[in-house]
């Protein structure tokens, strides 16, 4: 592979950014549409789970679209480690796509379904929404681990080391903890989008208390095993700079105390806006600390760079049409943001 | 490089269902996006509430084809990478890229708008609303735009050098306005818009066929005729133009859909003969019998006597695509293009003798009939169509650069089998799914009762209660 110029490494640091903020954007917004669903599994009322589609009926799409957004910066600026990791990823993707698939129709089709079938669409959605988070997050666990490259000389590396490696411990794991932090953003959105007297708003308020205290149990264990099992982790994390990287559970943690605050006062909103904040920075914490690696131990993001980024086309995107998606994405949103009551009708 | 021939092969049905199963979607939201945008604006224009009434029941079986085009398009770009690994590394520079520029551009763009297209009404103004529309038609068009420019690429990859494995882009506007988009972009948006008239001059007949709410569809099926006579004729046109591109930039994918074995015959002249029908022998090597005209072939390609067309059997055997799927697929999209033209003039016809007036319309049972029958000619078009793409392309993935085989992912036949069950089940379920909500949506018929919606000025209710007053309720819950 040609090495980068000087700016191009520059534009690639810029675009893996770019990168970050998009998959984070769609794990914040499609998180809590996902939770809601993985929710509304355990809402008996049949009126209350169709109430739970209705409430993301306008934005759903949307918010999805940053994931397929995140996968055009991936295959566009790092085809090479696009087309290896999602060879290494077939299983859990289709298995993942296939939940989204479930999913999408069954939100779409519902209110034209006749009566007998309601519970059927409505266990799909839940079904696809719990399967689409579980193997999402063994697709991240799995990446955290890396996977071996063929060297065949003359050609781009490549994977070649069978459908089922991405299956480990470590990846059941982040799986299982991708459903419980899913969950707890479902809850955060399921509380500020129904009125304050809805029975469904107090069936997710009296949830919040026992899955905020999973997830924090699951951040922590997350963290934990990253430290045992990744030599990456570990170089950073008890490098030199250590105390630097303390402040990063205190900031967490002032974040969550202040989540739970707004959770107490039901400032519903405010709660959603903390929680995404302790996200980003946990997100943003775990970049940090695999940077440069895009996949630890086998692609960093120079490696796996296009050699035909330039700054231009960069300039194009992030100049002119990322911020004008953030603006309608925002304007969308705030379209559909009230409160609804269970009784509200798909149209 | 893939060993197996059999997992190879199943690669390619894998992707090959996946994109038949969602092209179905995208060319109806297209073109339909566009006549919705027509039909809103000559409402707003001229306060006719026929329009209004007409835009909201299209938009209903919009919506359901909208959703199964996302649920089925969201694996496509995953697929790339999943089914073609090795193709999406060496393609990336360019091909990843005119895809993520589809993503940030156009799928996104779409999708913002689309969900104030379908849940706006009533909350966002009527001109806000006609923009959201304008720009579901405009973005959903722009997508098609890069899509075919990187599939075009595929056809006629220029501006790159296939060099240590990677197409490196020498030239951007060489390989973004390569030979086959320039036509093959419009011959793709055209078949949307002739597809989405088709749509709707076949539901909107089956209506006047059936004497409900005949006043109502008498319109969206004179003006879908109309816009058709212009429509039809013209992609046949485009249609002959992209056979030509074909012709002079791939040979051998020539070759194969018109089934032209041999460039010159046994007696050493130029073999001028088109091959209506016919079946290949045994070995491959020519047909074992078939109906042909003389001197059609090279009047078609070279629009001339006798001109010469390069014939299969100047192209390296390793190098031959499959003949009897294009072939007949070819035949199968010509003669559907070329039915929709006599369907269109008769109802032309039919109008300027003013027997498709809103009195008359219902009386002309046959004429319905036939424009009924003729919404399924567009899909069997599309599918046909790019069937004969792919498939002349093959044994490239990139035409004359690189291999499907050294293209596609190291799956074992167990895993490209899973994929493909997989896909099958859920993908039918999708489809039948989508025919079984358009058709309920057809029987229930349009909504004519309900009021037209307002301004949408109506206070949409509070994010949090002001603080001196925690229990209020907003002042208006939303309809949805």
């Amino acid at each position: 592979m040609d090495t980068l110029t000087q700016i191009q490494t520059l534009v690639t640091f810029a675009w893996w950014l770019a990168l970050d903020l998009c998959v984070l954007l769609y794990v914040v917004l499609d998180g809590a549409d996902l939770g809601a669903g993985i929710f509304s599994l355990f809402v008996r009322e049949p009126h209350e789970r169709g109430a739970i589609m209705s409430a993301m009926a306008g934005t759903w799409d949307a918010n999805e679209t940053w994931l397929i957004v995140a996968g055009g910066v991936l295959f566009g600026t790092f085809p090479f480690v696009y087309g290896a990791t999602f060879s290494y990823l077939m299983l859990p993707l289709a298995l993942a796509l296939w939940g989204m698939i479930t999913r999408a129709v069954a939100l779409e089709f519902r209110h034209l379904a006749h009566q007998r079938w309601l519970r059927f669409t409505d266990l799909a959605f839940g079904l696809g929404s719990l399967t689409t988070t579980f193997f999402g997050g063994m697709a991240v666990g799995a990446v955290l681990q890396g996977y071996p490259l063929t060297t065949t000389p003359g050609q781009v590396p490549t994977y070649v080391g069978g459908a089922l490696r991405f299956i480990s411990p470590f990846s059941l794991w982040t799986g299982a903890a991708a459903v419980i932090a899913v969950l707890l953003a479902g809850l955060l959105f399921v509380r500020a989008r129904f009125e304050k007297a809805e029975p469904i708003r107090r069936q997710a308020a009296s949830w919040t208390n026992g899955v905020f205290y999973l997830a924090l149990v699951a951040v922590g264990v997350t963290l934990i095993v990253s430290a045992r099992l990744f030599p990456w982790a570990q170089l950073r994390w008890f490098g030199p700079h250590m105390w630097l990287w303390a402040l990063v559970p205190l900031a967490v943690l002032a974040v969550v105390v202040r989540m739970r605050a707004a959770m107490r006062a039901e400032r519903d909103l405010a709660a959603i806006l903390w929680f995404n904040a302790g996200v980003a920075l946990m997100a943003g914490a775990m970049l940090a600390t695999m940077y440069p690696w895009l996949v630890p131990g086998t692609w960093t993001i120079y490696t796996g760079a296009s050699p035909a980024v330039s700054l231009f086309t960069f300039t194009l995107a992030m100049g002119g049409f990322i911020p004008i998606m953030l603006m309608y994405n925002a304007y969308q949103i705030w379209v559909f943001r009230a409160r609804i009551s269970a009784l509200a009708a798909y149209h | 490089m893939q060993d197996s021939p059999l997992a190879v092969l199943l690669s390619r049905l894998d992707f090959a269902w996946i994109t038949s199963m969602h092209i179905l979607y995208p060319p109806l939201t297209i073109g339909l996006a566009m006549l919705l945008f027509f039909a809103e604006w000559r409402w707003l224009r001229s306060q006719d509430e026929l329009w209004y009434r007409l835009t909201r029941f299209f938009e209903k079986l919009f919506i359901v084809n909208f959703a199964a085009g996302v649920a089925t398009g969201i694996t496509m770009e995953m697929a790339f990478g999943i089914l073609y690994g090795p193709f999406s590394q060496a393609a990336g520079p360019f091909f990843g890229q005119v895809l993520g520029y589809e993503t940030i551009t156009a799928f996104m763009y779409e999708a913002g708008f689309i969900g104030l297209m379908i849940f706006g009404w009533g909350k966002i103004s009527r001109k806000m609303h006609l923009f959201a529309t304008f720009n579901v038609a405009l973005s959903s068009s722009l997508s098609a735009m890069w899509i075919m420019d990187a599939n075009s690429w595929m056809q006629t990859p220029a501006g790159v050098v296939f060099k240590d494995g990677i197409f490196q882009v020498t030239d951007w506007a060489a390989a973004l306005l390569n030979p086959d988009v320039l036509l093959g972009f419009p011959h793709m948006l055209l078949a949307a818009l002739e597809l989405a008239l088709c749509f709707v001059a076949a539901i909107s007949a089956w209506f006047v066929l059936k004497q409900r709410h005949a006043a109502l569809f008498q319109r969206s099926l004179t003006h879908a005729i109309a816009a058709l006579v212009v429509v039809a004729p013209l992609q046949i046109y485009l249609g002959d133009g992209l056979g030509r591109v074909v012709a002079d930039d791939q040979p051998a994918a020539l070759a194969a859909m018109e089934g032209h074995y041999h460039t010159y015959n046994a007696d050493g002249s130029v073999d001028t003969s088109w091959q209506v029908i016919g079946w290949p022998n045994a070995k491959g090597d020519d047909f074992a019998w078939s109906i042909s005209i003389p001197h059609a072939l090279s009047l078609i390609e070279t629009h001339s006597w006798s001109g010469k067309v390069t014939g299969l059997d100047d192209i390296p055997a390793p190098n031959r695509p499959p003949v009897v799927v294009p072939f007949y697929a070819f035949r199968v999209m010509v003669a559907a293009g070329f039915a929709l033209v006599p369907l269109a003039f008769w109802g032309l016809i039919l109008m300027l003798r003013g027997r498709l007036s809103p009195g008359n319309a219902p009386a002309q049972r046959w004429f319905l009939r036939a424009v009924v029958a003729g919404g399924v000619l567009p899909y069997i078009g599309v599918w046909c169509g790019w069937w004969v793409r792919e498939v002349c392309r093959q044994p490239f993935v990139v035409y004359g650069l690189m291999r499907t085989d050294q293209g596609v992912s190291h799956m074992s036949v167990v895993a490209a089998l899973f994929w493909l069950v997989g896909y099958m089940a859920f993908e039918l379920t999708v489809w039948g799914s989508v025919w079984y909500f358009l058709a309920k949506i057809v029987r229930q018929g349009p909504d004519l009762a309900s009021p037209v919606v307002a301004e949408g000025n109506q206070p949409l209710g509070h994010l949090e209660p002001a603080p001196h007053d925690p229990a209020a309720l907003p002042s208006y819950v939303r309809p949805i």
